[in-house]
């Protein structure tokens, strides 16, 4: 019997090509997404869950606050790992990771071997611990000696390609611009997404011993990320509270040896380590962690593509059941129980749906190139079927197989069993009667399917446009200081260029194409830091933590940030370094201050310094932030940039001129220079990766909306042809039987609108408060989303019922 | 033996604030073996009688005994395999599958009663060859023409073997010859033991049956005995 099933229901979908392509089609769409969008973020998921130990490690985080001013910050000091290690039973392991500024990807090491020179982007400092938590597996070396010597250093696989080829990486020696260090140790990484980033630890033994000290000593030097292993019998929140009291006491101590005055507290929170990647609201976090709330506005995108391109079917294969009906209708007067029919109607949507898949499939390896590059990942349809890391694809696949077609079958099979046959045997009129409330009650659901599909279409329309405006604000919004022209070179981490950089500088500006150059340490739209603080002179008054800007001289001047009172930092080295202050307006309002310049200032503990200018605010970060209260000073000495300020129009002169200079001043090193107005579009890479998503969602599910509302309003406007022949016959214009034919379709979409309008002013408000800056939503958004999908709709409708109404009166009067 | 008892049945149409009576006050038995005619104008309720004896409408009053059950107190599904086991249909329209060869259609009454393939097979092949169509067992019913789709319909009304057959102006949609012919069938099949009930405007098929009940605005009017054995 089953076989039967089968036979029929390829016959009946080969009989109706039309019906078969249009259903085909849109669940090939939507599956497609699904598994797009499911790929994406099992991707997410598959974060930090390889590790041997994996419930057992956890990352610490803190929350200070201080004068009001609170921060929730990814990083601890150094000194908490030995704290764990030595004072808790329980604790297994403790290591810390330095933190190296991960936003930064132009920010590189160089690495010297055998005379040649490789840039490495990113080499942090580890304990032995590290790799006792962190499984990583060891191609080369041993992981529990590996970073037990002063200058060892383990490098990753790419690293160790890059340098030695595929000759043995073990044994040699590094040298960086410090120091020279012997590899250890060569790690896996690939494949094993994490929150963890680098490309070589090199021993935290290899640090001075008063560096070390100092770092030890210090209780809020947040330099490290610090993570633990807890035996199975610690409760990790009993853990939590029991070292936070202990921190607490070394806190009081350290406050009171270094004599400052702090008002406020500091928090320690543990996070088990397959959440880190999750937590997407901490400073100086990794800048792969993902806000969970994007993934779950995606996983709802796709159950609600999918369910669109479920309701095509549902709603095609409803209405078409007038035309199945007296086939049903003998079936059941031939014997068939409701369950074998309902199984004739799940067989032939698995038929459909297994096409559909299979297409899917084959589309998304075909468009995973492209994909890969809109969400900016590597991901593999292939290899998530075959990985059992997380929830085996290919079962996620076989359950939404089975589920969509259970879901296409059993509506239509459920309209189609409550058939009476004898009247659909004999003629009975489909309008009148118990059947004819059937088919009303089967109308109406139709239209509340087609309803809940232009709900998503509009609301999906309406969402990108908003995140268009958004990003269009963003981009035209002004941030306080002029970054046309200017391009940001990362100065090498090397000593000697330092020493050299004034050099470097004036030989940089000796060309008509440059108007200015400066060194600085921070650059807007990079990290800042954070550093403590005092007014006045004397510890009286308690220490603020403030965001810190170092800038070297000409910084304000280059980037032509307004003066308000005071005076910019004097072109005199050493005359204002670690003495001379500059404020913004926020940090003024920020710390209360009537007379600004010349009141003394200094970092925490120390003495001498004072404020002597006061800048214009600028926004030095996203304008997902407001702007922050700032001190700016002057650090020549530790510039990380060199800022040059290109005249206009002469654009590729500058680049050509700074480029060949670069090869002197560096002998022939790569220049890592990137236009500051595209590091600072950058920092909404994010949104616009969202706003991309979304644009080709909407595509995606209008165009699968609109197929299913062709098919639906081409079959039951064809229903009507005779209808149309007799109001033809009696009169009726084209105009006002297309009008007729069109409308009903229009409301619906029309009331799609309305609905979804309240529903994405919420989300979409939601979403705009993350920025600190933000269009306010505007009623024109909505009308033009509606209007939008009006029109396709009513294109979609006009395409079928153009020909029906043109059709020769005499003919359809004729079709039965 | 009645094989079909009907006493006081009535039928009333409910649509919107209409009323209508179909059928009222029907007291009809058949007896095994018989060949009854059932005639009137239309609208009559003819098909309506026919479709509340195959069980495939409800009445609203009076009582229906098929083969010694109360069908009244039959729950739909043994209603359904009442049905299949003892009732062949027959339709103006013919009502045959379009998906389905002319094979499978003959032989989905037997899936449906889960007989075996084998079984099936021997079954539908012989019925095919007995009524002259097998050399078309592999075609679809619209390759066919009305008369020899009345013919595969009759083929699937009989292939179960049920006692009952039920046929509702079985050539209303057939040329002369055509209609001869599957009255023919149904005359011969009658003359083999089957019971048949056919609702007909045509006075030539009524000709063939042994009974004629005359229904008019839903009531009997009279019975005449056509002819006898």
């Amino acid at each position: 019997m089953t076989g039967n099933y089968f036979k029929v229901g390829i016959r009946v979908l080969v009989r109706q090509k039309g019906y078969t392509l249009l259903n085909v089609a849109g669940l090939m769409l939507g599956i497609a997404v699904f598994v797009f969008i499911y790929l994406f973020i099992e991707s997410e998921i598959r974060y930090d869950r390889f590790w041997s130990d994996n419930e057992k490690i956890y990352r610490i985080t803190n929350e200070y606050s201080l004068e009001g001013n609170s921060e929730k910050i990814a990083l601890t000091p150094f000194r908490l790992a030995s704290d764990l290690r030595n004072e808790f039973q329980g604790v297994e392991e403790a290591t810390n990771l330095f933190f190296t500024d991960p936003a930064d990807e132009n920010d590189v090491s160089t690495i010297t071997w055998n005379g040649e020179v490789f840039e490495i982007p990113d080499i942090s400092l580890a304990d032995g611990s590290f790799f006792r938590i962190f499984d990583y597996h060891f191609l080369e070396g041993n992981r529990d000696s590996a970073l037990l010597k002063p200058n060892s250093i383990v490098i990753n696989s790419t690293t160790a390609k890059k340098i030695f080829g595929d000759k043995p990486a073990i044994g040699n020696k590094l040298r960086t611009n410090l120091r020279e260090y012997l590899v250890t140790g060569v790690i896996d990484m690939r494949q094993k997404p994490s929150h963890l980033n680098f490309d070589a630890i090199v021993s935290v033994s290899s640090i001075n011993e008063k560096e070390l000290k100092n770092l030890e000593h210090d209780y809020f030097w947040m330099t490290c990320y610090t993570y633990v292993k807890l035996a199975d019998t610690v409760n990790p929140d009993d853990f939590e509270y029991r070292f936070n009291e202990f921190e607490r006491v070394g806190e009081a101590a350290f406050i009171q040896e270094e004599e400052l005055n702090m008002v406020g507290s500091m928090q320690y929170f543990i996070e088990s380590v397959s959440l880190v990647h999750f937590n997407s609201g901490l400073m100086y976090d990794s800048p792969t962690n993902v806000d969970v709330g994007a993934l779950y506005v995606f996983a709802v995108i796709a159950l609600f593509i999918l369910l669109t391109a479920s309701i095509n079917y549902i709603n095609l294969a409803t209405a078409r059941s007038l035309k199945r009906s007296r086939e049903i209708g003998m079936r059941k007067v031939l014997g068939a129980l409701p369950r074998q029919l309902a199984f004739q109607y799940i067989v032939e949507s698995l038929i459909i749906t297994l096409i559909a898949f299979v297409l899917a499939l084959a589309l998304v390896e075909w468009l995973m190139p492209q994909f890969n590059q809109l969400v900016d990942k590597n991901l593999s349809l292939l290899d998530s079927l075959v990985s059992w890391e997380i929830f085996p694809f290919g079962i996620v696949l076989l359950a939404l197989l089975s589920i969509l077609s259970v879901i296409g079958g059993s509506f239509p099979a459920f309209v189609l069993n409550s058939f009476k046959p004898a009247h659909v045997l004999k003629g009975t009129s489909f309008s009148s009667g118990k059947f004819g409330k059937q088919q009303f009650t089967a109308g109406i659901m139709r239209h509340f399917l087609v309803i809940i599909q232009y709900m998503v279409s509009i609301g999906m329309i309406m969402a990108t446009i908003i995140v268009y405006s958004q990003i269009n604000f963003l981009k035209n919004h002004e941030l306080g200081f002029d970054a046309e022209n200017v391009y940001v070179i990362n100065v090498p981490r090397d000593t000697n260029f330092r020493q050299h950089i004034n050099q470097s500088m004036d030989l940089l500006a000796n060309h008509g194409s440059i108007l200015e150059v400066t060194s600085t340490q921070n650059v807007p739209g990079y990290t800042e830091g954070k550093m403590l603080f005092q007014v006045g002179d004397t510890n009286a008054i308690p220490v603020q933590t403030i965001n810190y800007f170092g800038v070297g001289y000409g910084f304000f001047r280059l980037l032509n940030i307004p003066l308000i009172s005071g005076r910019y930092f004097n072109d005199f080295p050493g005359d204002d370094t670690a003495t001379g202050f500059i404020l913004n307006e926020a940090a003024v309002e920020f710390l209360g201050l009537d007379t600004v310049v010349g009141v003394p200032f200094n970092y925490a503990g120390k003495k001498g310094g004072k404020i002597v200018g006061v800048v214009r605010n600028f926004n030095s970060s996203s304008l997902h932030r407001e702007v922050d209260p700032m001190v700016f000073l002057l650090t020549p000495h530790v510039s990380r940039y060199i800022m040059v300020k290109a005249a206009p129009g002469r654009l590729e002169e500058a680049e050509l001129h700074i480029s060949d200079t670069w090869k002197k001043v560096t002998s022939g090193g790569t220049l890592h220079m990137i236009s500051l107005q595209s590091k600072i579009g950058s920092l909404y890479s994010g949104d616009k990766k969202m706003l991309n998503l979304f644009f080709y969602f909407s595509l995606f599910v209008v165009f699968i909306s609109s197929l299913g509302l062709y098919g639906l309003s081409s079959f039951l406007i064809q229903q009507r042809t005779r209808e149309i022949g007799i109001r033809r016959v009696l009169g009726g214009s084209e105009k006002q039987l297309i009008t007729m034919l069109a409308l009903g379709y229009l409301k619906l979409v029309f009331l799609s609108g309305l609905i979804a309008t309240p529903i994405v002013y919420f989300l979409m408000n939601k979403w705009l408060e993350g920025f600190a800056y933000h269009i306010s939503i505007h009623i024109g958004y909505f009308i033009v989303s509606i209007l939008l999908a009006l029109l396709v709709a009513l294109f979609t409708v006009l395409v079928r019922s153009v020909k029906v109404v043109n059709e020769n009166p005499s003919v359809a009067l004729k079709v039965q | 033996m009645n094989i079909i008892e009907t006493s006081s049945l009535e039928k009333i149409f409910q649509a919107e604030s209409v009323e209508t009576i179909a059928l009222r006050n029907i007291n009809f038995n058949v007896k095994e073996g018989d060949f009854v005619a059932v005639m009137g104008p239309s609208g009559c309720g003819k098909t309506t009688l026919l479709n509340i004896l195959g069980m495939i409408d409800d009445w609203n009053t009076g009582s229906y005994f098929l083969l010694g059950q109360d069908v009244a107190k039959l729950k739909e599904k043994q209603r359904t395999i009442l049905r299949k086991k003892n009732i062949g249909f027959v339709f103006q329209n013919f009502n045959l599958i379009e998906e389905l060869t002319v094979y499978e259609n003959v032989e989905l009454p037997l899936q449906y009663l889960g007989w075996k393939k084998k079984a099936r097979q021997e079954r539908v092949s012989a019925l095919l060859e007995k009524m002259q169509i097998a050399h078309r067992s592999n075609m679809f019913p619209l390759q066919l023409s009305g008369g020899q789709q009345q013919r595969v319909a009759v083929a699937r009304a009989v292939v179960a073997n049920p006692p009952l057959i039920l046929a509702d102006e079985p050539t209303g949609n057939l040329d002369s010859m055509h209609g001869e012919e599957v009255m023919n069938l149904l005359d011969a099949l009658n003359k083999e033991g089957t019971t048949i009930i056919m609702v007909t405007h045509s006075q030539r098929d009524a000709a063939f049956s042994r009974r004629v009940v005359h229904l008019f605005d839903g009531q009997i009017i009279n019975e005449n005995l056509n002819k006898l054995d």
